[in-house]
């Protein structure tokens, strides 16, 4: 499947400022994920990674985290960090709804890791506020009841029910 | 709640499949996908335990295709039915546009069934959704049970609206999981509405 292929106005500064950071910390990838696990924006194409698959787990172990971190009597751990023989992961909070990933290899460049996704953090933020108001807008333009059968047609195509119907228990 | 995500132009609805512990969930959605022409279909995460029981969850994404310049996309997971894991469902719960409750037709489990209906419930008005209200199919499986609970009985101890979509199913040979899927998608369908939550 064709995944997050950022085509929104703003789409594109989110990715520039993730291409930004890939460039200066010499990282694999870095991707925005959505807290309900949807990926908004990927740069870098060092490791060939199932984005979306990606999304839904790092949304899951975010959501995990924050359960942990109220049990432990914490609101929130805002970094996690996993460290592999070849590669780790970064991945931090981007103000409340969505979390930046970003997949290296050389361990030693942590510090600078840090140091990017913390400077563009807010930058981020601003983006995907941005970025829902411009939905927002251009989902107003939407004509509800043909959106709503032509995708009702799409699921009776996609959906199909098939022979198992008739196949004895 | 949010029913969409505005992002890249594209409009996620994210169903899940809640019930009971072993009731078929993991089984539904196998057989989605393995049903599913691949080009509609992403990889299939499973996140399980040594014996097969669902520990976090089971996801893959279907592109249904582009509508009006956007993407249309669903989103399907099944929550872990131990009883234990009350954390994880709420999790993934957590953002639904619409729940498929797969409950075991075998008449020990009719308390189990009634118990993770309530929890799930339960989950859904803390997070403000109100469940007679939000797209919910109801689906009996494993059918193929010689001695199965009888159509009606849940819905009667549940109080469940008269109007809400019921189905049977075996979900082992995928007896009434494509048309369950088509129930429930189109519920979320024409549930849909712009009113900005999201
Ligand atoms: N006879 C019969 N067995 C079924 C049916 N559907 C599922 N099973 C079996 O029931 C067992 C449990 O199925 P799963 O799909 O793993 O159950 P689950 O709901 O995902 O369980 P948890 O992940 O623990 O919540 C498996 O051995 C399935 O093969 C059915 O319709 N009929
Ligand atoms: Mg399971």
């Amino acid at each position: 499947m064709n995944e997050s292929v950022v085509t929104g106005s703003n789409g594109a500064s989110i990715n520039e400022t993730l291409a930004r950071l890939v460039e200066k910390t010499e990282a694999l990838t870095a991707l925005l994920i959505s807290r309900h696990g949807i990926c908004l924006g990927q740069a870098g194409g060092g490791a060939r990674l199932n984005a979306t698959a990606l999304a839904a787990l790092v949304a899951g172990m975010f959501s995990a985290t924050k359960e942990v971190a109220n049990i432990v009597g914490e609101e929130q751990f805002s970094i996690l960090l996993q460290q592999g023989k070849k590669r780790h992961i970064h991945i931090s909070l981007i103000g409340e709804k969505s979390m930046m990933v970003i997949v290296f290899e050389e361990y030693s460049r942590i510090g600078r890791v840090r140091l990017e996704a913390k400077k563009c953090s807010s930058t981020l933020v601003r983006l995907v506020n941005q970025d829902r108001k411009d939905q927002e807008q251009a989902i107003q333009d939407i004509s509800i009841p043909d959106f709503k059968e032509y995708a009702l047609n799409l699921i009776d195509r996609i959906f199909v029910i098939g022979e198992e119907e008739d196949a004895s228990p | 709640m949010p029913h969409l995500d505005l992002n890249n132009r594209q409009l996620v609805f994210k169903i899940v499949y809640f019930g009971p512990g072993m009731s078929g969930k993991t089984t539904n959605l196998l057989f989605i996908h393995k049903k599913i022409f691949d080009k509609y279909k992403g990889d299939m995460v499973i996140l399980d335990t040594e014996e097969e029981r669902t520990l976090f969850f089971d996801f893959f994404p279907v592109s249904l295709g582009t509508v009006q310049g956007f993407s249309l996309k669903i989103h399907l997971y099944t929550i872990p039915g131990q009883v234990f894991y009350e954390a994880s469902r709420r999790i993934i719960l957590e953002g639904a546009d619409g729940v498929v409750f797969v409950a075991d037709s075998c008449i020990e489990r009719f308390d189990d069934n009634v118990d993770m209906y309530r929890r799930m419930t339960t989950n859904l008005g803390s997070y403000g959704v109100d469940p007679t209200s939000f797209p919910i199919v109801l689906q009996y499986n494993k059918r193929d049970y010689d001695e199965v609970i009888p159509l009606g009985q849940l819905e009667a101890i549940l109080e469940l609206p008269d109007d809400l979509p019921v189905t049977e199913s075996i979900a082992t040979s995928g007896k009434g999981v494509m048309r369950t899927l088509q129930l429930i998608s189109k519920e979320v369908i024409r549930n849909f509405q712009l009113d900005g939550s999201a």
